[in-house]
C-alpha cells in the first residue's frame, strides 16, 4: 500500500447528518448525525442496535428514509465514481459459489478498475494471511477463512474508506491480532476505517473512538473515557484497598461528592477495601490520599471499577 | 466528533473498463447458474421432447410440415419458456436473495452492465441446452428447410424474450420462480390465448408468428408479419432490461 503527502480535504471523510431509517412500522436507525475522519473508529452497540443498517447506508446500499450521508464529500447511493474509493465487509455470509479466494478477490479488483487485479488480488490476499494458490472454492472454506477472503475484496482497491462489520467473526485468536493490528496500521495510513462490533474487547483494542448505537440511536460518539467523564447521573465507583477500611470509610462517606460506600472484607491473601461511589472521580482521586493520612491509614491501591468500556456501554444502552 | 483533517492514500484506481467488467461479471453469472442440476433437469425436459417426437413418428411414419409445425409451436411456448425461467430467474435473483449482490453492486460499476450480462448469459447457457433437443424433435417429424429456419429463428426469437423478461422477473420479485411459472401457464398458457389484444402481449404470439411465416402453416393468434414477429419481442427485452437496470440501481441491497 502506498502513502502521499497530506492535503487537506474540505470536509469529513465520513458525514452522517440526522439520518433515520424504517422498515414498515421499525424504526431501524432514527436521527442519527456524525462525522468522522481518518483512524479506526469503532461502531458499537448490542444485535439489534442498527449498526449494519447504519452501515448499509454509509455504504449506499440502501438509502436513509431522512437526513443525509456523505462519504468523500458525495452521496454514495449515486456517485459510482466514490465506490472505487470504499471498502465493505458485509455482514452477510453468501459468496459467490463457483470461485475460489483468488478469483473472488481478483473479480474485485477488475470491477473496481484496479490497473492490475493480479498482483492487487495476490497482494490483497497475503495482508490476510490466504493463500492465493488455494484452489479450493470459497464455500468449502471455513468460517474464518471466508471472513478473510471478505476483508481482502474489501482492500483490493486500495480503499479510503474501510466500512467493516463484524469483521472478526468466526477468526482464532492470532487471526484476529493480526486483523486488529492491520486495521490499526490502516487507520494509521490516513484511511477512515469505521468497524462494527458487539464485542467489548475486540472494540478495545481498536482504540479509544468510539460510536455507541443503541435502540436506532447514536448514544454516545467519542473517547470512550471522556464519554465516562461525563455521565454525570452514573457516579464512579472506586475501590481503595487499606489496612484500615472502617475508619477510611467514616471518613471518606462526609466527603463532597461521594454519594455512597460500600466495605469489602478481606479475601484469601488480599486486604479489605473501601468501594466509593462518587459523582466527582477527579476531586476524589485528589483527596484520598490526605482522608487517608488523617486516619492514620495506609493506601495499597486506588481502582476505578467503571472506567472501562464495558461499564460504559451498559450504562449507556440502558438509558 | 471531528478528527484532524489530512489526506487519505490516493486509491489508484481508473474507472473500470466496460468491457472487462461485462466479461467479468458474465463469465462469473454463467458459471454460478449452469450448475449440473439445472442443465440435468432441462436436459430431461429436451429428452422427454425427442421422446414425444419419436413416439409420434412412430405413429405416424410420413413426414408432414403440419405435425411439424404445431409440434414446434408446443415445444417453443412450453420448454423454452421453462428453461430460460429456470437460468434467468437465478442470475441476478438468486444473488440479490442471499445478498452476494453486494459484492457486485458495490462497485463504480452502472447496473446496465451487470443486467446485460445476466440476459446475455441466460441467452449463452439456455439456447444451445433446449434448442438443440428442440430442433432435433422438430427434425424427426419433419426436415423440410422452412420448418427447420422457422425453430431456429422462432427459438431464437423466445430465448432472447424470456431471457429479458425472466432476468428482470428475478429483480423485481423475491421467488421469482413460482411468478415465472404462474406467467407462462395462466397469462400465456390461458388469457393470451383468449383474444387478439391479449396475444399482442404474450412472446408466445410472436414467436408461433415466425414459424407461421416461414412455413406457411396457420397457427392460432399467429398474426404478425415476421418483421413484427422478430423486431417486437427484441425492442420489448430491450425495453424491460432498462427498467431492470433502473430498478436494480434504485433496490436496496442486502
Amino acid at each position: 500500500m502506498t502513502t502521499t503527502g497530506p492535503v487537506l480535504p474540505p470536509e469529513p471523510m465520513v458525514a452522517v447528518d440526522g439520518v433515520s431509517k424504517w422498515f414498515g412500522d421499525v424504526v431501524a436507525v432514527s436521527d442519527v448525525t456524525f462525522s468522522i475522519g481518518p483512524g479506526v473508529t469503532a461502531l458499537l452497540g448490542p444485535n439489534g442496535a442498527g449498526k449494519s443498517t447504519l452501515l448499509r447506508m454509509l455504504c449506499g446500499l440502501t438509502p436513509p428514509a431522512r437526513g443525509e450521508v456523505r462519504i468523500l464529500g458525495v452521496d454514495p447511493r449515486t456517485n459510482l465514481a466514490v465506490r472505487s474509493r470504499i471498502g465493505i465487509v458485509p455482514q452477510q455470509e453468501a459468496m459467490f459459489e463457483a470461485l475460489d479466494a483468488f478469483g473472488f478477490v481478483r473479480l474485485a479488483g477488475i470491477l473496481h478498475g484496479v490497473a492490475d487485479p493480479d498482483a492487487a488480488a495476490r497482494g490483497a490476499l497475503g495482508l490476510v494471511e490466504l493463500d492465493p494458490d488455494e484452489p479450493r472454492k470459497v464455500t468449502t472454506y471455513s468460517k474464518g477463512m471466508k471472513q478473510r477472503v471478505k476483508v481482502a475484496q474489501a482492500l483490493v482497491n486500495d480503499p479510503e474508506v474501510l466500512f467493516l462489520d463484524e469483521p472478526l467473526t468466526g477468526l482464532d485468536p492470532r487471526q484476529r491480532n493480526h486483523l486488529i493490528d492491520l486495521f490499526a496500521r490502516l487507520g494509521a495510513q490516513g484511511r477512515c476505517v469505521l468497524v462494527s462490533s458487539h464485542v467489548l474487547d475486540e472494540v478495545e483494542r481498536f482504540g479509544s473512538r468510539v460510536l455507541v448505537v443503541a435502540q436506532g440511536r447514536l448514544a454516545a460518539t467519542g473517547d470512550f473515557r471522556a464519554i465516562r467523564d461525563l455521565m454525570d447521573d452514573h457516579p464512579h465507583r472506586i475501590r481503595v484497598r487499606t489496612d484500615r477500611p472502617r475508619a477510611l470509610a467514616v471518613e471518606l462517606v462526609a466527603k463532597p461528592g461521594v454519594t455512597a460506600v460500600e466495605l469489602e472484607p478481606p479475601s484469601g491473601t488480599r486486604a479489605g477495601g473501601v468501594v466509593v461511589e462518587t459523582t466527582d472521580a477527579g476531586a476524589f482521586r485528589r483527596s484520598v490520599a490526605r482522608s487517608a493520612c488523617t486516619v492514620h491509614a495506609a493506601l495499597w491501591e486506588v481502582t476505578p471499577l467503571d472506567d472501562d468500556l464495558d461499564s460504559v456501554f451498559r450504562y449507556l444502552v440502558q438509558q | 466528533m471531528t478528527t484532524p483533517n489530512f489526506a487519505p492514500p490516493a486509491a489508484p484506481t481508473s474507472p473500470p473498463k466496460p468491457m472487462a467488467v461485462f466479461r467479468a461479471v458474465y463469465g462469473l453469472l454463467l458459471r454460478s447458474v449452469a450448475t449440473r442440476g439445472r442443465i440435468a433437469g432441462i436436459g430431461a425436459l429436451g429428452a422427454i421432447a425427442v421422446l414425444t417426437a419419436v413416439a409420434k413418428h412412430s405413429g405416424n411414419p410420413y413426414h408432414s410440415l403440419d405435425t411439424g409445425t404445431s409440434f414446434a409451436s408446443f415445444l417453443l411456448i412450453s420448454i423454452v419458456p421453462v428453461a430460460v425461467l429456470v437460468f434467468g430467474a437465478a442470475m441476478l435473483g438468486d444473488l440479490i436473495d442471499d445478498g452476494s449482490l453486494v459484492y457486485l453492486w458495490l462497485r463504480p460499476v452502472p447496473t446496465w452492465i451487470h443486467v446485460v450480462a445476466a440476459w446475455a448469459a441466460t441467452v449463452s447457457i439456455t439456447a444451445p441446452v433446449v434448442l438443440i433437443p428442440v430442433m432435433l424433435s422438430t427434425a424427426i417429424l419433419d426436415t423440410s428447410s422452412e420448418l427447420m429456419i422457422g425453430t431456429l429463428v422462432g427459438g431464437l426469437v423466445a430465448v432472447a424474450a424470456y431471457s429479458g423478461l425472466f432476468v428482470v422477473g428475478g429483480i423485481r420479485f423475491r421467488r421469482a420462480l413460482p411468478w415465472g411459472l404462474a406467467y407462462i401457464m395462466i397469462w400465456e398458457g390461458f388469457i393470451a390465448t383468449a383474444g387478439k389484444s391479449a396475444a399482442k402481449l404474450a412472446v408466445r404470439s410472436y414467436v408461433s408468428s415466425v414459424l407461421a411465416r416461414e412455413t406457411g402453416i396457420h397457427i392460432k393468434l399467429a398474426n404478425f408479419t415476421l418483421a413484427s414477429a422478430i423486431i417486437v419481442p427484441l425492442v420489448a427485452t430491450a425495453v424491460l432490461l432498462v427498467y431492470g437496470s433502473r430498478r436494480l440501481a434504485k433496490s436496496d441491497v442486502a
